[in-house]
């Protein structure tokens, strides 16, 4: 009896060892690396990549190759499909979308322009964008429901253009005294970055401010934001490099991934965001590639 | 028995001569109270408290202190090791140098400075002119605590409120707007137009005037809907416009218009109308990068030197960290031989854990690292075994 209660003991003592072991693993390193976006598949690597576009019906991948002026696709999986140069034209793409009839809007750089990219109807358009007197600086890029969210680098606002590209209205944030750097359309809201303010905004459908909170004990150079599948906010350090992961009430949670070069290591990250198979994507412009990490 | 015999003697001794009295009868036996005595002294010192800091057998630290820097101020300074986190903090606050300013034991001043406060001050801030043809009385009478803090801020250049603020703490409102009769609307931005040190223009207007400022405001302030604008100041400055146009610029920062976050549009102390130092200017946004390389034990020169333009754009570039360059043009402008006969770079060269050119800056990080020749790792092994497993 006294031998069955030994072993019944020392089981539970092993079960709560290995149960508080692997809860602390996961507290520290919750995210493990998955795949690597990279130029191998293409024969040429992928220079400064700016953003990651995801096409969740086409279960696709889009990565702005923006050294290489091309776009470039791969599988959900993470195998490289295409590589798009739209005839040599592109210059200094930065950001992508693709709208409901099926054209690629890219955000051009070097021209300052919104540039549609017809594949069926094989044309290419340039649109500088106006807001009476003054053009638009087009930085980030979204589309939802007819409407193309546009971040004016500019202005640090985001402007909703009709599908028309005539302006609709603005969203912006009177208390904050610089301007967006990135944002994330997530539901009915619009949730974005105060870079100089190191602050987290979110918006509602209207454009009016519904709470913000600060990040800057945490975060050095916030460049960009992603809101998880639980609703945790999480947030790039572009200079640290690292994850800064915030409950929905802007409590601290935890940091993760370091700088480094190797596998699963971050330099000079530019934007993350996460895919609808539960991967986090980090596109870093200093190792030319986009991880995607797992839980 | 012997060892229970020998903590009790010394616990009674302890109780029975405080450190106040052991500092007072046994430090003072060599070291000369009178070194130790002036108009202020330190808490502790007062206290006959040596031990507060010292320790008198044996220490880790010269002058057999306890601690180091500010580590040791903080052990009794406690909430200013918090305070002194917040906003921009002063350069040895940061670096946790208070004895750069501050003297440990006596001072005939307050708050135990080195020497007068203005002394104290240009004593780092060598570039600053003591005097000037027309000088702003305060700083004339050595009174920097009238506008800066000398610790941390959250305001920059730690000064004490925003800077308008700080301007009408003493010149009442009133009497300013007598002196701007044509200035439309409520006066601010002040410093726009007035260096508040000294200048050699009356009423201490900045040396360099913006050349459409001296034809008048209308030049730019009546432009309709661009006035105001990032592109009220394009319109003129063509060059910079393309810059504004790369990968990466810096059309960012606080106001509508983004080049008023660097420059002054009215008059500066330089060419440029740079609304200071130039690494004043690029630590207004980028404070965490000036933290973390400064106190590197190997830096650039430039990088100490604090100019940023000499490898940096300052308005925008389609390079990582806006670069002049890539990162063998950057260096071998100077370092001309590089690249020919050492580790081979360049495009035909791949960085095997990331498919990118290899670069000088593949290896060095210019900007400040703990390793010599400003590596990233170890020169003795770990740098080369990042790339080379094998060996």
């Amino acid at each position: 009896m006294k031998y069955v209660k030994n072993m019944l003991s020392q089981s539970a003592f092993l079960a709560v060892s290995i149960f508080m072991v692997a809860t602390t693993s996961l507290a520290t390193e919750p995210w493990a690396w998955k795949a690597t976006l990279d130029g191998a598949g293409s024969g040429q690597a992928i220079v400064m990549p700016t953003a990651l576009y995801i096409d969740a019906d086409r279960q696709r991948y889009y990565v702005v190759d923006s050294g290489n002026n091309r776009l470039v696709s791969f599988s959900k999986e993470g195998n490289f499909l295409l590589s798009f140069t739209a005839e040599g034209k592109l210059q200094v793409p930065y950001d992508m979308v693709r709208d409901n009839s099926d054209v690629i809007w890219v955000v051009e750089k070097a021209r300052n322009s919104l540039t549609s990219i017809n594949i069926k109807a094989k044309e290419i358009l340039t649109h500088i964008i106006y807001d009476g007197e003054r053009t638009l600086v087009p930085d980030r890029l979204d589309y939802k429901d007819g409407i193309f969210y546009v971040l004016d680098k500019e202005t640090g606002q985001i402007a909703l253009l009709n599908s028309d590209l005539t302006l609709k209205s603005w969203i912006s944030c009177a208390e904050c005294t610089s301007g967006i750097v990135d944002f994330k359309l997530i539901n009915d809201s619009i949730w974005a970055l105060d870079q100089l303010d190191k602050k987290v905004l979110q918006f509602g459908g209207d454009g009016k401010l519904i709470k913000n909170f600060d990040v800057g004990q945490k975060v050095e150079f916030p460049v960009s934001l992603a809101i998880g599948p639980a609703g945790n906010i999480y947030v790039l350090d572009r200079h640290a490099p690292d994850i800064a992961v915030f409950d929905t009430e802007g409590s601290f949670k935890y940091t993760f991934l370091t700088k480094g070069w190797s596998r699963g290591e971050l330099y000079f990250p530019i934007e993350i965001l996460f895919d609808p198979w539960g991967g986090l994507c980090v596109v870093e412009e200093g190792n030319g590639r986009v991880e995607v990490f797992g839980r | 028995m012997l060892n229970y015999y020998r903590i009790f003697v010394i616990s009674w001794l302890a109780l029975a001569f405080p450190i106040a009295a052991a500092a007072d009868t046994v430090c003072f036996n060599c070291h000369k109270k009178e070194a130790f005595s002036d108009k202020f002294v330190h808490q502790p010192l007062a206290n006959g408290q040596c031990g507060a800091c010292h320790n008198p057998h044996v220490a880790h630290f010269k002058g057999l202190l306890e601690q180091e820097g500010s580590a040791l101020c903080f052990s009794c300074h406690a909430k200013e090791e918090t305070t002194f986190k917040q906003g921009m903090v002063h350069q040895p606050v940061r670096s946790g140098q208070c004895l750069v300013c501050h003297v440990p034991h006596a001072s005939f001043r307050k708050g135990l400075l080195k020497d007068q406060l203005s002394a104290t001050c240009f004593g780092c801030h060598t570039k600053l002119s003591p005097k000037f043809q027309y000088t702003h009385e305060p700083y004339a009478h050595g009174q920097c605590y009238s506008c800066h803090r000398p610790h941390q801020s959250v305001f920059g250049q730690l000064l004490k409120d925003e800077p308008d603020k700080v301007c009408l703490s003493c010149h009442k409102s009133q009497d300013l707007q007598k002196g701007h009769l044509n200035y439309p609307g409520t006066l601010r931005d002040c410093l726009s137009c007035h260096n508040p040190h000294g200048s050699s223009r009356k009423g201490i207007v900045r040396d360099i005037l913006h050349a459409p400022f001296v034809q008048g405001c209308k030049e730019c302030h009546d432009k309709g809907e661009i006035q105001g604008s990032t592109q009220s100041c394009l319109r003129c400055h063509e060059a910079v416009a393309t810059g504004m146009f790369a990968r990466h610029s810096h059309l960012t920062g606080k106001g509508e218009n983004k080049c008023l976050s660097c420059h002054s549009p009215h008059a500066g102390n330089e060419k440029n109308l740079l609304k200071g130092s130039q690494l004043q200017v690029c630590r207004g946004c980028h404070a965490d990068t000036i933290a973390r390389y400064e106190n590197k034990l190997y830096r650039h020169p430039k990088a100490k030197e604090g100019s940023c333009i000499n490898c940096h754009e300052v308005h925008g570039s389609n390079r990582i960290a806006m670069l002049r360059g890539d990162g063998n043009a950057i260096c071998t402008r100077c370092h001309e031989t590089q690249g020919k006969f050492t580790h081979p770079v360049g495009e035909k060269v791949v960085d095997v854990r990331t498919s990118q050119m290899v670069t000088c800056i593949t290896c060095h990080l210019p900007m400040g690292s703990d390793f010599k020749y400003e590596l990233i790792y170890s020169g003795s092994k770990d740098l080369c075994i990042q790339c080379h497993k094998r060996y």
